[in-house]
């Protein structure tokens, strides 16, 4: 094991707390419901509190790839090298402000989750089985253990799904699991093939990076292998129109599930292009990156369009993530530093603001069983701070200036104007239409004459108003002052191979 | 404290927004002295701001300017800065302002006394001014567009303060997304100049387009699209649906939306960005006819509606049309002049028609009203006051920016956009008359009504007086005696201009044209409706009945809208909707899902599990490869 300066403990620790958790959580009866509560909260803070430290530790001026940590998993084996295959997990600008966005919400989730009831060990196991993957997937610079993390983070979404979910969970959570193990095939396929067609015997990303960049990996290959990765990965960021798991999904998650599904593991789709298409097959993305220009910007309209007539909570930000992350991915394919950074700053911006729409849905609908919106009207009345919550997530997502939303929309736009005009003023039009939908909701559910049917509804539990203010202190930092993300960002972007200034 | 610090007049009520927003609940009186105390020393900041900026101000070589910046980010080259630009045209917009807030604010301590939600109303109340006071000393299109929708929010918060009603939630809606359409077009254009020249910086953006080193549609495009943004705030044709509407809040807050906040953002950033239309060749004629248009469709619909509010509304509209008119000819003296002298008066016409709905007891229809004036003196007065300065009479303020107006236009365009300017005056103080005698002279048309109506109490009727004295002094701010006494010598022609600073001299034939046009239009509304009587002007309406239907439902332009959106926009949301639902998921997912399932279900039958079958499939499998094998090779 090779450290580097001690900071690689940082990193192990925050990728094994959830482990640990996990594990503690076995050995604790499940009749024990508070003790459970306990656990889960304790590494939830825990995991909030190395996550801070992994964003602050991470030193702007420093190298691109700190916080290295090495660790021999098997070597000499027939058709490895050396070092085959490696726990190498290291922070880089990009996973950085990732590793901050999972600390967040997944605390947030996992106070939500207190008032689960039904066989909560087995649930929070599960939970932080999936989180322990995410945080994998975003630390890991060895391929072989990036896909093992990726897929640990995508399996227990069935289970969360099918077993504590709503509305017509089975089919949400088959949905959405074969769609993703559909895309995981095509990653897998792929990671083979490169590690086939590098012929370095390892699953180093860095050296596979490189071999991405001087033509060791030709060209053919490349654009051969760079829709598959794309397509994917895409699938879990929302790529249109590969998007319907999302509506689905959401629609039958938990609330915490929810949260940290849209709030994060959507997020490692887009970290996925980043990774395995961007920095490995630069030539292949250079060829691509047009057609997901395209993708993207159909995502965005098309979801906003969609989603302004949904009746259902969970469908409205269902569509608008697909929205959303449609503006991730034409950041992405904008090839420049502006764009790029602008996507990363768009996948925190969405997980925060995304984790605290779904907390306030879940809020809601564990009382009133219902979320067709035609069914409300002037809930500010009994649930005042719920609206306010649920209003500055929904001003977020409109891209209001001071929240997260902005800061993110706003370096996407500046970046798609520098290529492509035309789809940055598409994209600036589906953001007046996600003005359109949300206000829509508002003045449907928060407001307009009250319906006393709703005269019992109780307003945020402390629990929940503390998750709440938690991302709402996330989403105003962001929108106010930016620099310590593009800071982070800009630098890696920057770095990144074909990406212009 | 210099003018280099005039951001603490932003950041004052900004920070008072947040703790009345956080604690005003638990505060007595739920803070609205906190309020007062914050636009208070904004008010109080702004004289030493003033003071300050005069003080070093070179009238010889005028465009004299304070910046200060800080950077806020960095990727690359593309470097953030955020700060504040302090020039003539901001100290005019700081004036109006933090005087009408203020005003607004301590009026609101008595109209909005014992309502739900005191609190809130104070803390959106703040955070609404200091957004505006941020705008117009932003010194780049960033932080413009930041504080732009920050207003635009606040204004939603406002108009939907009373969200019981469903007309108000509704109106609140349609004015946020009617502007944020604008706005759209508002980035659109920022990100276009940006990307021409790299900055967002106002003053390095209009260097650039003097300079000639934009070309010349490119510019015509990026600062059309801008335009739009300006055209949805200040509710310009064809966006001018929203304002109407916004009366639905409470009523301190229209007189804050028309006068000072909010309509007079898109005056105030076309005046900011004047050198840039003026470089763009069309540009101004595009303002001008955008300005005439909405200024005489507004005042023909405004004969035609009986709501006081609503009367005043649509006569903010046409008002702000000629704010355009002003600017689109190349004088921002006159349309700052006018925006000022207009806030004013219309700020002292709201707050005068909150005080008859708090006096009647929440009564706004016109044709309820009547008689009021013996009943409430000092608004009597001061609202009479001010519709003869709406009407544009002398000395009162608005003849003056008025002139100016018509000295421009016709300097500019001529003799067509003179006459149509002229209408729309015309048509204004015949309305206002209407308005006035409506609602304070004659015989009361509800007993009721007027049995109850009481005067209001000092905190209302101060603010009042203070405003109609403005409304009666502002507009000698023109000339350089006035100018001179007050630090700006040659009048607010030398202070506010595009290219050369002009001092204000009367053109008597100009003056005596306005003169008679508005007297005209003050004596026909006063023999039409004299004594509140209905005589004259129902026979009026009887004798064209289309045109008085088209004008009391506005030209049906809201229909219009409603139409296109129920059958255009939400049928393509629907179109897409289903598409997503049964081509994509249904035929595209599941379809794909039940194609395997199906051929799995056939398949399965070859699993018979019986020896034999097995067998006979692995000889025919050899025997049929062999056959191929030979077949291929021969």
């Amino acid at each position: 094991m090779t450290f580097d300066e001690g900071q690689g403990y940082a990193v192990l620790a925050t990728l094994a707390a959830p482990l640990l958790a996990a594990l503690i959580l076995v050995f604790i009866p499940g009749t024990q419901k508070m003790a459970v509560r306990y656990v889960a909260a304790f590494f939830g803070a825990v995991m909030l509190g190395l996550s801070i430290y992994v964003f602050v530790a991470y030193q702007v001026d420093g190298e691109q790839i700190q916080m290295s940590l090495k660790w021999v998993w098997v070597e000499n084996t027939a058709f490895l090298g050396k070092d085959g295959i490696v726990l190498n997990l290291a922070v880089d600008g990009i996973s950085a402000p990732m590793a901050l966005l999972t600390g967040v919400v997944a605390f947030a989730g996992t106070i939500t989750s207190w008032k689960i009831n039904y066989r909560n060990k087995d649930f929070f196991i599960l939970y932080f089985i999936l989180l322990a993957g995410v945080y994998g997937t975003f630390f890991s610079f060895d391929l072989f253990f990036w896909f093992f993390f990726y897929e640990l983070a995508v399996m227990p979404l069935y289970l969360l799904i099918g077993v504590w979910g709503s509305t017509r969970k089975e089919y949400g959570a088959m949905k959405l699991t074969l769609m993703l193990v559909g895309g995981s095939v095509l990653i897998w396929i792929g990671i083979f093939a490169v590690f086939n067609e590098a012929n370095l015997g390892t699953f180093d990303m860095q050296r596979l990076f490189a071999a991405g960049n001087d033509g060791t990996l030709s060209p053919t290959f490349q654009k051969v292998f760079f829709p598959m990765f794309v397509v994917g990965c895409g699938v879990l960021a929302a790529l249109w129109p590969f998007h319907t798991w999302s509506p689905d999904g959401h629609m039958s998650a938990p609330t915490a599930v929810s949260m940290v599904h849209a709030g994060v593991l959507m997020k490692l789709g887009a970290f996925g292009i980043i990774r395995l298409g961007i920095q490995m097959l630069p030539v292949g993305a250079e060829f691509w990156m047009p057609g997901l220009m395209v993708l993207g910007v159909t995502g965005a309209v098309y979801g906003a369009t969609a989603a302004l007539t949904q009746r259902d909570f969970k469908l409205i930000s269902g569509y608008s993530s697909v929205s959303h992350m449609g503006y991730v991915l034409m950041g992405l394919a904008t090839m420049n530093q502006i764009g790029i950074t602008g996507a990363v700053l768009q996948m925190f911006s969405h997980g925060v603001m995304t984790a605290l729409v779904f907390l306030m849905i879940g809020a809601l609908y564990d009382q009133a069983h219902t979320r067709d919106m035609k069914d409300f009207g002037g809930i500010a009345k009994v649930m005042p701070m719920w609206v306010v919550f649920y209003a500055i997530a929904g001003l977020a997502n409109v891209g209001l200036p001071g929240l997260s939303g902005f800061t993110a929309e706003f370096h996407i736009f500046v970046g798609t104007f520098q290529t492509y005009p035309v789809f940055g003023a598409l994209a600036i039009f589906a953001a007046a239409l996600a003005a359109t939908y949300m206000l829509r909701m508002f003045s449907m559910v928060f407001f307009g004459p009250f319906n006393p049917r709703w005269k019992d509804l109780k307003d945020l539990t402390p629990l929940e108003a503390m998750a709440g203010a938690l991302l709402i202190a996330s989403i105003v930092v962001m929108g106010v002052w930016w620099a310590p993300f593009t800071d982070r960002i800009g630098t890696t972007v920057a770095a990144l191979p074909g990406v212009v200034g | 404290m210099g003018a280099e610090q005039a951001w603490l007049l932003a950041a004052i009520p900004a920070g008072v927004f947040f703790v009345l927003a956080l604690f005003g609940r638990y505060l007595p009186r739920g803070g609205d002295y906190l309020g007062v105390a914050a636009i208070g020393a904004s008010f109080v900041l702004f004289f030493f701001v003033a003071a300050d900026f005069l003080s070093f101000y070179d009238f010889e070589a005028h465009k004299t300017f304070i910046t200060e910046s800080i950077s806020w980010s960095e990727i690359g080259n593309f470097k953030l800065r955020q700060g504040i630009h302090v020039d003539a045209i901001t100290i005019v917009m700081f004036a109006v302002i933090t005087t009408v807030s203020l005003m607004v604010n301590i009026f609101s301590v008595g109209y909005m006394k014992g309502e739900p939600r005191y609190y809130w109303f104070f803390a959106v109340l703040q955070l609404f001014v200091a957004s505006m006071l941020l705008l117009v000393m932003a010194d780049n299109l960033l932080l413009v567009y930041i504080s732009w929708e920050l207003v635009g929010v606040c204004s939603f918060l406002l108009i939907g303060f009373y969200w019981e009603k469903r007309s108000a939630t509704e109106a609140a809606k349609k004015a946020f997304i009617t502007t944020r359409i604008g706005d759209v077009g508002l980035l659109i254009g920022i990100i276009l100049l940006w990307k021409e020249t790299g900055t967002f910086d106002i003053q390095q953006i209009i260097h650039a387009a003097e300079a000639g080193e934009i070309g010349q549609t490119y510019l015509f495009v990026s600062i059309m699209f801008v335009f739009l943004g300006c055209m949805g705030k200040s509710a310009q044709f064809p966006f001018h649906v929203w304002l109407p509407d916004a009366m639905e809040g409470p009523t301190p807050v229209s007189a804050l939306i028309h006068a000072a906040t909010m309509v007079v953002a898109g005056v105030y950033l076309t005046a900011r960005l004047l050198p840039i239309f003026e470089a763009a060749d069309g540009a101004l004629l595009v303002v001008t006819i955008v300005g005439l248009t909405t200024a005489l469709l507004a005042s023909l619909i405004a004969f035609a509606q009986t709501d006081i509010k609503r009367v005043l509304a649509y006569s903010t509209v046409g008002k702000l049309g000629l704010m355009f008119v002003a600017l689109g000819a190349g004088s921002p003296a006159a349309g700052l002049f006018l925006l000022m002298t207009h806030a004013f008066v219309k700020a002292l016409l709201f707050l005068g028609s909150g005080s008859v709905i708090l006096g009647t007891h929440h009564n706004q229809e016109m044709d309820k009203l009547g008689g009021l004036w013996k009943k409430m003196p000092i608004t009597g007065t001061t609202f009479f006051v001010a519709t003869l300065a709406l009407a544009g009479l002398p000395p009162l303020a608005m003849f003056w920016s008025e002139d100016e107006l018509f000295a421009s236009v016709n300097h500019e365009w001529g003799l067509w956009a003179l006459v149509l300017a002229m209408l729309a005056v015309f048509a204004t103080a015949i309305f206002m008359v209407r308005l006035f005698i409506r609602t304070f002279a004659g015989e009361p048309r509800d007993r009721q009504v007027h049995e109850h109506a009481r005067e209001t109490p000092l905190v209302m009727t101060g603010p009042l007086v203070f405003l109609c004295v403005l409304a009666v002094v502002s507009g000698l701010f023109v000339f350089n005696g006035v100018g001179s006494a007050l630090g700006f010598p040659g009048g607010i022609g030398e202070f506010v201009f595009l290219e050369e600073p002009e001092r204000y001299a009367i053109d008597w034939t100009l003056a005596g044209i306005s003169l008679a046009v508005a007297v005209a239009g003050v004596l026909i509304g006063a023999y039409v409706y004299w004594g509140n009587s209905l005589v004259r002007s129902t026979r009026l309406a009887e004798a064209m009945p289309r045109l008085y239907a088209a004008l009391r439902n506005k030209f049906y332009i809201d229909e219009m809208y409603q139409y296109v959106i129920d059958r255009g926009v939400l049928g393509v949301s629907y179109v897409v909707s289903w598409f997503d639902r049964y081509v994509v998921n249904d035929t595209g997912v599941d379809g794909s899902a039940q194609v395997t399932g199906y051929s799995g279900s056939i398949l399965k039958y070859l699993q018979t599990g019986r020896v034999p079958n097995y067998a006979m499939a692995i000889t025919l499998g050899v025997v049929g490869l062999t056959v191929a094998g030979l077949l291929v090779r021969a």
